[in-house]
């Protein structure tokens, strides 16, 4: 408890100050004209007169004591420590991570009057800045968002800082290089920077790998890499390659120049084609000088999201049918597909009566469809074509390859399908989700009519979903099934026979999906599929059905997420030696949960380099909990593929790169400028880590939480006291002679 | 004995066959192009009964495409007026009135996208169209009121679907052209004043029952090419139309002379 003296409280400033001049000047007044006097009782009439004065002040001021408990309360700062993954580059024997703690731990003990709250700042708001000893190699935030930092604080309903303080290597992505910084924090909000490190190491590296627009199948694009050489390395030129992680092989080269550096820095333009659409990851990659001390940036794993202009359709029918012309008339109706259609109209034994000249047919260019053009085809759909007559025999092993590689396959049923097309056997065979009867004299197809029964899988399989939504349960009378097997491991039969059964005794598969290799292919045995449009049903729907039901396979053949089992994605980029964290959104699973299926995801690299990773899944799965999100362990850097499966059905699959540093170790350099230029714009100062770092940071406040104020006297007593002081210097005055 | 011997013979190949692998060749039928009659407007047959048949025997004789030889008529008031994308309406004398019936199932048949031929058998040699003709168009306006027909040029995909056809001939000569209503891009009704089932028309003796006036045989296989051409269009679409066709089929026009 402090204890003061203080005037009445009701007087205004002015006043106290008006009466103390004008007690000054009659003081001065008395001092200068009756000291004088001394042969007339001068000290007798001063001394009175000082008393009545001082008397005449009080009875002004009323003096009172005040008595207050009060406390010295330091400025809050904000330290904001750069947590971003650039702060473990290494910085002599240590790192920028280490040299940012030792400058926070000695703020906290120069600063101990100030109020410091250590934040640290990476991707989006501040959060309590941990330090740790051991960190992993790559560890931290994937960026070093300032900007939003500051942004957060100021927003913030908590006390506002009277400073803040950043401590940083100057690698940020926000503010970027050569923007400006005014309005940055606010008015009255000073930043004050310090600088980790101001050593740059020898490093070549590529730094950024831009491109103009989105990447669509078949169509080159630009690919802008952008080189740096620092450090006192000496680099004129550096190759630049970029190339594809493949899982079906080595990373193919899809583009390779030199590159000429100026000042440290160059770009070069690639052009590079990506032939599949979705999830694609490029290598953009240097050759390194000698004397490169971080190798980890010397190359760059893009993930590219490959969007298709058109589905590129390859519709082979073996002759003209209804089954034909409705599929022909689909996929033209669509202005998404991009459909090339050859059908044979003619076979060798017909006759058409006519010289060649005057008919309207061409050759099929069966060497050149399935050599040179079947990479550009998103999927091929051979329709009640026989694969003898026509020479696709000998294209067949090309063709499953294409499929292996991520292309799709549908076989339509027709009396020259399957085993009547003599696929039975062969290749392609293998990549049907179907077994085919080879043995001789196999049974091709079952003539007598059928109405194709839905399984409990097609009855909950999304790509069938559009058609249920349509006609329901209802399907068309067949006129005939082509005989297909088993399914084959990993497929799921949709639609089957109601009677007829396998050699392993299971209902026959009418249409069946499954999953080879990179890609997927489908089975339809049936070439009645046409009277989902016309037939009674067809009428009542109009026609509807077979659209609906054409929009899920191609749909699901092309990896459409409308039509996939499960959703995965990455909930935040994946750093190589760090915890990946995989979102997963599952469909139905009420449903499929009932059914006791057991989801299992599989993580491998594209380079097959390393086993597969089978990653647990919570299990049983909570019903109505249809997202969960599951940590994947620590990664090398590489591409990766990750494939989810319900059962033993298809899988849905994603891919992504898990690199080794990414764009926070890209350039390499610190950025001290940027800070001194923050500094600069917002009235705070700039230091370096090894500098002193005294930072004059606002001085505490005074906090009073009790206050007592009482009158020294009664105002009655002040003034009875100044009426006789003034009563006894007049009588003082008198009895010398003045008046 | 020798009756019993070929008796028992038979049955015994007839075993041997149904123990046979059974051939796929009937699968596939359901999608197979059938000439299919409608009626309709009072019509109730076909005005050339054996044109269907010798139509679908054309097909398979010289082209790939399945066909049903014992082609299947249909009613217009039917609900299986929906059951196929092709029917054929012929006749010599004036329609009567469609029923409302019939025009809500010729509007069924033609909002899923089917074709009818209207074939005129009832046309002048020198090509003036019928009674039968005249009252078809009456009757499709009905149906269809908010379309007329338009003349197809020589360049349409129907003359180049399998042979390349300069213009359109049946048992009469008839106009340079065949009219059509033509819906979403695609040919719906086709109107013929030329009596295209005359010229197919084969009796069961084997003969001809029809000639084809001013052209004779000639004609009628100009005729039956153009039939062709029209099943493989309700079979193909407007498949000829695809750009991969276009320099081939331009380079065989000009050798022909055709625009």
């Amino acid at each position: 408890m402090h204890t003061r003296l203080a005037v009445n409280s009701d007087l205004p400033t002015w006043a106290v100050i008006v009466a103390c001049a004008l007690a000054l000047v009659s003081l001065g007044v008395l001092f200068a004209l009756e000291l004088r006097r001394r042969e007339r009782g001068g000290p007798l009439i001063v001394l009175t007169g000082l008393v009545a004065v001082s008397a005449l002040l009080f009875a002004v001021l009323r003096p009172t004591r005040v008595a207050a408990r009060e406390s010295v309360l330091g400025a809050r700062a904000i330290v904001l420590g750069d947590t971003s993954r650039s702060m473990a580059l290494a910085d002599n024997d240590t790192s920028r991570a280490s040299a940012r703690d030792k400058v926070i731990a000695n703020l906290q003990k120069q600063a101990k009057e100030a109020r410091l709250l250590v934040l640290g700042f990476g991707a989006g708001p501040p959060v309590p800045l941990a330090i740790t000893k051991a960190a992993p190699p790559f560890a931290g935030s994937a960026r070093s968002d300032l900007r939003a930092a500051i942004a957060a604080i100021t927003a913030s309903q908590d006390e506002r800082p009277s400073a803040i303080v950043v401590v940083s290597d100057g690698r940020l992505d926000d503010p970027s290089e050569g923007a400006p910084f005014e309005g940055f924090a606010g008015p009255n909000l000073p930043i004050h920077t310090i600088a980790t490190t101001k050593s740059i190491p020898a490093d070549a590296s590529v730094r950024r790998v831009s491109t103009a627009g989105a990447a669509v199948a078949h169509v080159p694009f630009p690919l802008s890499v952008e080189v740096g050489c620092a450090g006192g390395l000496s680099c004129d030129e550096l190759t630049v390659t970029a190339r594809e992680l493949r899982e079906d092989g080595e990373p193919a080269v899809l583009a390779t120049g030199l590159s000429h550096l100026k000042d440290g820095k160059g770009t070069i333009d690639l052009s590079v084609t990506l032939e599949r659409a979705g999830t694609r990851i490029l290598e953009v990659s240097i050759t390194p000088p000698s004397g490169d001390t971080i190798p980890e940036n010397d190359r760059r794993l893009i993930t590219f999201h490959v969007a298709r202009e058109r589905v590129r359709v390859l519709h082979v029918a073996g002759r003209p049918t209804h089954d034909v012309r409705a599929l022909r008339e689909w996929l033209k109706s669509d202005a998404s597909v991009d459909v090339v259609a050859f059908f044979i109209l003619r076979t060798q034994a017909d006759d058409p009566n006519a010289r060649q000249e005057d008919l309207a047919l061409i050759p099929f260019p069966v060497d050149e469809l399935f050599t040179e053009h079947l990479p550009s085809f998103d999927a091929v759909v051979l329709q009640d074509f026989d694969a003898q007559p026509y020479g696709l025999e000998r294209h067949l092993p090309e063709l499953a390859n294409y499929v292996r590689k991520g292309g799709g396959l549908i076989m339509v049923g027709g009396q020259n399908s399957f085993v009547a097309g003599g696929y039975a056997g062969t290749s392609l065979a293998d990549v049907l989700p179907v077994t085919l009867d080879q043995s001789p004299g196999a049974t091709a197809a079952d003539v007598a009519n059928v109405v194709p029964a839905w399984t409990d899988d097609g009855r909950i399989a999304p790509l069938l979903a559009p058609l249920r939504n349509v006609i329901g349960e209802e399907l068309p009378q067949m006129p005939g099934v082509n005989i297909l097997g088993d399914a084959h491991p990993g497929a799921i039969v949709l639609w089957a026979h109601p009677t007829r059964t396998t050699p392993s005794g299971a209902p026959m598969p009418i249409l069946a999906i499954g999953d080879e290799g990179n890609g997927r292919s489908i089975a339809l045995g049936i070439d009645g599929g046409w009277q989902l449009e016309f037939s009674e049903l067809g009428a009542r729907t109009s026609g509807r059905g077979y659209g609906a039901l054409w929009d899920g396979l191609l749909g699901w053949l092309m990896h459409d997420p409308r039509f996939e089992s499960g959703q995965i994605d990455l909930v935040s980029p994946c750093v190589s030696g760090a915890t990946t964290k995989l979102r997963i959104q599952l469909p139905r699973l009420d449903v499929q949960a009932k059914k006791g299926l057991v989801w299992s995801l599989e993580v491998r690299r594209l380079d097959k380099q390393e086993a597969p990773v089978d990653v647990p899944l919570p299990k049983p799965l909570a019903q109505g909990n249809r997202t969960l999100e599951v940590s994947l362990p620590a990664l090398a850097a590489g591409g990766y593929t990750a494939r989810l499966r319900a059962g033993q059905g298809p899988t849905t699959r994603t891919d992504f790169a898990c690199e080794a540093g990414g764009d926070e170790w890209a350039d390499s350099r610190p950025d001290p400028d940027r800070l001194r230029a923050i500094a600069s714009a917002t009235g705070g100062t700039f230091r370096y880590a090894g500098d002193d770092l005294a930072i004059a940071l606002p001085k505490p406040a005074i906090v009073t939480s009790e206050k007592h104020v009482a009158p020294l006297a009664p105002p009655w007593i002040w003034t009875l006291a100044a009426a006789c002081a003034l009563g006894v210097h007049w009588f003082a005055r008198r009895r010398n002679g003045l008046s | 004995m020798k009756r019993l011997l070929l008796v028992l013979a038979l049955a015994i190949a007839t075993g041997l066959a149904a123990l046979l692998p059974k051939p796929a060749c009937a699968f596939g039928d359901g999608g197979a192009f059938d000439p299919c009659v409608l009626l309709a407007g009072g019509i109730t047959g076909a005005a050339r009964p054996n044109a269907g048949s010798r139509w679908s025997w054309e097909i398979v004789q010289r082209t790939s495409a399945p066909a049903r030889l014992k082609p299947s008529q249909v009613r217009a008031d039917d609900p299986a007026i929906v059951s196929g994308p092709f029917v054929w309406l012929s006749g010599i004398s004036a329609l009567s009135p469609f029923s409302a019936q019939e025009i809500s199932g010729l509007r069924k048949f033609f909002a899923l996208g089917g074709l009818l031929l209207i074939d005129d058998a009832g046309v002048s040699d020198d090509g003036r169209p019928s009674a039968f003709g005249r009252s078809a168009r009456e009757q499709i306006a009905r149906v269809l009121p908010d379309t007329s027909p338009i003349a197809l040029g020589p360049d349409h995909v129907l003359f180049k679907t399998y042979y390349l056809v300069r213009r359109p001939e049946g048992r009469v000569r008839g106009p340079q052209s065949l009219d059509a209503i033509v819906r979403g891009g695609k040919a719906q009704v086709i109107f013929s004043s030329h009596d295209l089932g005359g010229a197919l028309a084969h009796s069961a003796a084997g003969d001809w029952e029809m000639q084809p006036v001013p052209g004779g045989e000639v004609q009628r296989e100009r005729a039956i090419r153009l039939a062709v051409n029209l099943s493989m269009y309700v079979l193909c679409s407007n498949y000829k139309d695809d750009q991969v066709h276009a320099p081939f089929l331009m380079r065989r026009r000009a050798l022909l002379g055709l625009p």
